[in-house]
């Protein structure tokens, strides 16, 4: 099922071709110098398919939702177009700067300032130190921690660290932002603060990629939804199509699971 | 190797920060931050001039001084190669997430560590403008460091690279085998007493003689150790006017050249093996970790 292709989207920003990727399992005590001095080193472990031919086209100014349920391969094939894991055949391929909303304190150092911390995490994003004092301030105001920002980042409620982190990826304007779960723990009105700027970033053509487990968030927020199944692209398409079918295999699976407890109890 | 040099060169604002943030990390928890790194090596002279000028009565001139000029160039090369063997794990969650040239975190390691050498020896500074020294059984008024010193940038860069060669190694041996930090461990505390550290070089020799033909052979042996080498070099240009331990320091023979060519060769070829292993695997980290 090949997505709607609109013109006035533009070139590919975000490109998987046949993209497998197999993570090799190391049994318990496998791969330890033990095992070496052993000579069990020789073993070869049995690899694991998390993502399994994976091919789409992501378009400049694209907002792309990712569903499928946990350990279906949406945050491998999120580290593979941040280029944190390199395809174990086929190509990922992104063009332009990449962001990835850092997890909760992934980037942060507790022991430093907030603003310290907004100088490493901007590094870490591959921006230089000027370019990050250039947008300190605006950084600073949109996170709403001003007061905070020459305390340690201990200090901070996991809210305030999430308001700071996505404060950090959306004021450094990057061409694509990878999105992974996050909008979830912030309050009310920060919630609604960062729909804004995702629509702000969508006026400004600049692309989305969107893993959640919050469909509502993912109608809100993509107009189309790439559906995994097992490391399997099961569908691609319009978002209320795709969440639909996905809701109704989630309730025939739930039916049938249903029906087994009944059988065996 | 060399789109991994520019890749890194494109990212050298984040190793900036990164050595910037060990240090501030570094000096920051603490009252006396900065000072608390300067007690330990102080402690260790001080504690090492008692035993063995005092309580073993260890006939030598300068010792204190000796021990300093060493043991500073010693704790940058201990603190670098430990600190890296556990700095891929403490930063898995960033190997995780983001992409940037991993050697990023090791070098780090080893450049915050260099910085605090730098640092640490204005104390050696500090020292030789407090203390006299002795020459020829006459106290030398300070200062009396000499010419000898412009040989120091060499031999920290030399050092430098020994230390990023066995930085990237470990620390990427320790992703696959955590077991590795404890040998590292292990060899790192038997490689002290194989440098002229605590004892002078003037020990390393076949009978009384340190000119004799059998002693110069040994002594050619030992300084294939490039820490044992690097730390002889450092005594000599730092304290080229204190009596020296060792008659063979005074001059400059075609043993020491070749000695300091073997020992360029092996940094230079430590960090690059280092590089190439470290780049081999670079990649799987994140799948390991």
């Amino acid at each position: 099922m090949r997505p709607p292709s609109s013109p006035e989207l533009g070139r590919p920003a975000l490109l998987a071709e046949g993209l497998w990727k197999a993570f090799p399992q190391y049994k318990p005590g496998m791969g330890s110098l033990k095992a070496l001095f052993a000579f069990q080193a020789r073993q070869k472990p049995e690899p694991v398919w998390a993502l399994r031919d994976l091919t789409f086209t992501v378009r400049a100014g694209e907002s792309v939702a990712v569903i499928g349920r946990n350990g279906s391969g949406k945050s491998t094939l999120l580290g593979a177009l941040a280029r944190v894991y390199r395809p174990t055949q086929g190509r990922v391929e992104a063009r332009g700067r990449v962001a990835p909303l850092l997890e909760l304190g992934a980037g942060f150092h507790p022991d430093l300032t907030g603003r310290e911390n907004i100088v490493l995490n901007g590094a870490l994003l591959g921006l230089s130190r000027r370019e990050i004092a250039a947008r300190m301030d605006d950084i600073i105001a949109f996170s709403e921690l001003e007061s905070f920002m020459d305390t340690p980042i201990k200090t901070y409620s996991s809210g305030m660290q999430m308001r700071l982190g996505f404060s950090i990826a959306v004021q450094t304007e990057p061409d694509i932002l990878l999105v992974d779960e996050v909008l979830a723990v912030g309050d009310e009105a920060f919630q609604h603060k960062c729909y804004r700027q995702i629509e702000r970033f969508q006026r400004e053509g600049r692309t989305i990629l969107f893993v959640s487990h919050d469909l509502d968030a993912v109608k809100r927020v993509a107009p189309r939804t790439l559906w995994i199944v097992k490391g399997e692209m099961r569908q691609d398409g319009p978002t209320d199509e795709v969440v639909e079918a996905y809701l109704e295999a989630t309730r025939a699976a739930e039916a049938a699971d249903d029906a087994e407890a009944g059988h065996s109890g | 190797m060399l789109t991994d040099l520019r890749e890194l060169y494109r990212y050298r604002e984040l190793l900036a920060v990164l050595v910037a943030r060990d240090l501030k990390v570094r000096y920051k928890r603490s009252a006396l931050g900065f000072l608390w790194s300067l007690i330990n090596p102080l402690m260790q002279m001080v504690v090492l001039t008692v035993i063995f000028k005092f309580v073993l009565r260890y006939k030598v001139e300068n010792y204190s001084a000796w021990v300093l000029a060493a043991i500073l160039p010693w704790s940058f090369f201990q603190n670098s190669i430990l600190d890296a063997a556990q700095s891929i794990l403490i930063h898995y969650n960033l190997l995780k997430k983001v992409y940037f040239p991993r050697e990023v975190i090791p070098l780090a390691s080893v450049l915050s560590n260099l910085t605090h050498l730098g640092l640490s020896l204005l104390v050696f500074f500090a020292y030789g403008l407090l203390f006299p020294i002795y020459h020829s059984h006459a106290l030398v008024a300070p200062p009396w460091w000499g010419w000898a010193l412009l040989w120091l940038p060499g031999i920290v860069t030399l050092h430098a690279l020994l230390c990023v060669g066995l930085a990237l190694m470990v620390s990427a041996l320790n992703v696959y085998y955590e077991d590795v930090k404890f040998i590292v461990q292990i060899l790192v505390n038997l490689l002290f007493y194989a440098c002229p550290i605590i004892y002078g070089t003037v020990s390393i020799a076949v009978g009384k003689d340190p000119l004799s033909p059998a002693s110069q052979s040994l002594f050619f042996w030992y300084r294939l150790n490039p820490m044992a080498s690097l730390i002889y070099l450092y005594q000599k240009a730092l304290l080229s006017h204190a009596t020296p331990l060792d008659p063979r320091m005074r001059i400059f023979t075609e043993q020491d050249a070749l000695v300091l060519a073997i020992t360029v060769v092996e940094c230079v070829g430590a960090a690059l093996l280092g590089y190439a292993f470290f780049n081999r695997r670079k990649w799987e980290f994140a799948e390991r970790l």
